[in-house]
């Protein structure tokens, strides 16, 4: 494992080493503003590696490793490394962290409270959060909301934006000037493109925010927001935690503390600046 | 032949949060949590304080509420179900 | 545990924790007049009361990993599928031949979550497939990928 990159991501630092320079260069480049881990250690590793030696070269595909390992991943083309590196730490956190109850959700950020957008893949998580972060809020991430049980605030997690399908030309014309990563075709995912957040949402990193309002966008329907009920918001947020069975009694209690405390609604949308009007006319409701 | 007594977690053996219609619960031992709905919260909290049989337990719920049309098969029913869900104790 | 701290000025009409459901049994009062005490709906005997969250396939996965399902799972392989899900001898008449190659993580959620046939398969072939797929245990090939996402460590 000849490359290494280390990367500090809100409260968490990565090690990546990697079989290959490619997506350790490509990472570097992305991540260029990104601080160090805290006192250079890192909380995770990740390992980029090839399953056998000639496989770094011979159609090269990149194996997911490091702390925390599942033996049914399937590997990717090394043209898709920085994928698999972004794949990979999302790996880590999903099944080792546990200072922080993980949700599946994107956040922004306004006057020190923020909207937590959850749902499946598709349901336009990351696109949301991009196209309300062109609109003045605070990017806090786009994948997972950290969620600290004990005081109930959420905690930046800004990691590069993986933008899919449809959702990379709307980010892209949202934020022209953003810098983005190459463009992957046919990912096991679709169309993805990996766009930097801005300098304002890596400044801020390390600023958490209380929750005040928690999302169920869903793509492709006529615009309606109804509210969903605390007991059905609950259940859908522990299937959108990956830890929160691990966590035990401070995952009941932070994820009961978040559903008592904050408004859950399902907003339907049928494009990306309906759901921000929508987004937008709740929180001035608050 | 005496009749089975259910008893419920001890007093700490619980978090409850009530949310809607449903109750969250998180029981300490398993690490499970279960979503309750009426009326099964008051059962368990009951069964909390002591171990009783169905018939006590009934005579206790009918002395505290008004139990409508509720049958002595349906809150058997329901003990049944809590004690599937690891959450009470048939002794 | 969870106090209703939700302000009673709320315009956005979203549900709140109710804390009319908090039983309370009245009491009567000294003159005798009957009481009214709060009812409480023991519900139909084949109603259900009690449900426990269990870890499905978790929805963070496909953003987590390139998960595959081979079925059957290698420590069965060769072994032929049935209807209900459940894997029998090869060539047992009814049962499916196991697939030629393995699920990814997201064909297995779309089929289950709207029914759509697996690729390469027909809706029986799929519908036996997708019940072995709910039935693997923790443990069992297959079924890590998505388990380890939810389930309890260790």
């Amino acid at each position: 494992m000849r490359h290494a990159f280390s990367v500090r991501i809100g409260p968490v630092g990565f090690r990546i080493g990697s079989d290959w320079r490619a997506p350790i260069a490509a990472l570097e480049t992305l991540y260029r503003d990104y601080p160090g881990p805290r006192d250079g250690v890192a909380d995770f590793t990740v390992r980029l590696f090839a399953r056998r030696p000639w496989r770094r070269f011979v159609r090269p595909s990149v194996e997911i490793g490091g702390d925390y390992m599942l033996p049914e991943a399937a590997p990717l083309p090394l043209r898709q490394g920085v994928l698999a590196a972004e794949m990979a730490m999302n790996l880590q956190m999903a099944l080792g962290a546990r200072r922080y109850l993980l949700l599946h959700a994107s956040a922004v950020e306004r006057d020190g409270r923020a909207v937590l957008m959850t749902g499946i893949s598709g349901a336009g998580k990351s696109t949301l959060a991009t196209l309300l972060a062109a609109k003045g809020w605070r990017f806090m991430g786009d994948e997972f909301a950290l969620l600290d049980p004990a005081t109930g605030l959420v905690h930046a997690f800004p990691r590069l934006i993986s933008l899919k399908n449809e959702g990379i030309a709307a980010a892209e014309a949202a934020w022209p000037a953003a810098r983005m990563g190459p463009l992957l075709r046919a990912t096991p995912k679709g169309d993805i493109r990996h766009m930097v957040p801005d300098a304002r949402a890596i400044a801020a990193m390390d600023t958490p925010a209380a929750p005040a309002l928690l999302a169920f966008p869903r793509y492709g329907f006529a615009n309606e927001t109804r509210p969903v009920p605390p007991a059905e918001a609950f259940v859908r947020m522990t299937q959108a935690s990956t830890n929160y069975v691990a966590l035990g009694e401070a995952g009941f209690r932070g994820l009961t503390g978040l559903i008592a405390q904050v408004p859950s609604v399902a907003i339907d949308y049928p494009d990306g600046m309906s759901a921000v009007a929508q987004v937008e006319a709740l929180w001035s409701a608050l | 032949m005496p009749d089975a007594l259910y008893r419920g977690p001890p007093e700490d053996g619980l978090l409850i949060a009530p949310l809607d219609a449903f109750t969250a619960v998180y029981h300490r031992a398993s690490g499970i949590t279960h979503l309750l709905t009426e009326p099964a919260p008051h059962i368990l909290a009951i069964l909390q304080e002591r171990a009783l049989s169905l018939d006590s337990l009934l005579d206790r719920l009918e002395r505290d509420y008004d139990l409508a049309d509720g049958t002595r098969e349906a809150l058997a029913a329901r003990l049944d179900e809590l004690v599937e869900a690891g959450l009470v104790a048939r002794l | 545990m969870s106090d209703d701290t939700r302000s009673d000025q709320d315009p956005i009409p979203v549900a709140g924790p109710d804390t009319g459901s908090a039983a309370g049994p009245a009491t009567g009062d000294s003159a005798g007049t009957p009481t009214r005490r709060r009812v409480l709906a023991l519900g139909a005997v084949t109603a259900g009361a009690v449900v426990s969250i269990r870890p499905a396939l978790a929805q963070t996965v496909g953003s987590v990993l390139n998960c595959e399902i081979p079925v059957p799972d290698p420590s069965r392989a060769g072994s032929y599928i049935d209807p209900d899900g459940k894997t029998v001898p090869a060539r047992t008449k009814g049962a499916f031949p196991p697939s030629p190659r393995a699920f990814k993580g997201e064909e297995v959620k779309r089929a289950m979550a709207n029914g759509s046939t697996l690729p390469g398969t027909d809706s029986q072939r799929s519908r036996a497939y997708v019940n072995y797929i709910r039935r693997l245990q923790r443990g069992q090939g297959g079924f890590t990928c998505f388990a380890s996402l939810q389930m309890p460590r260790g």
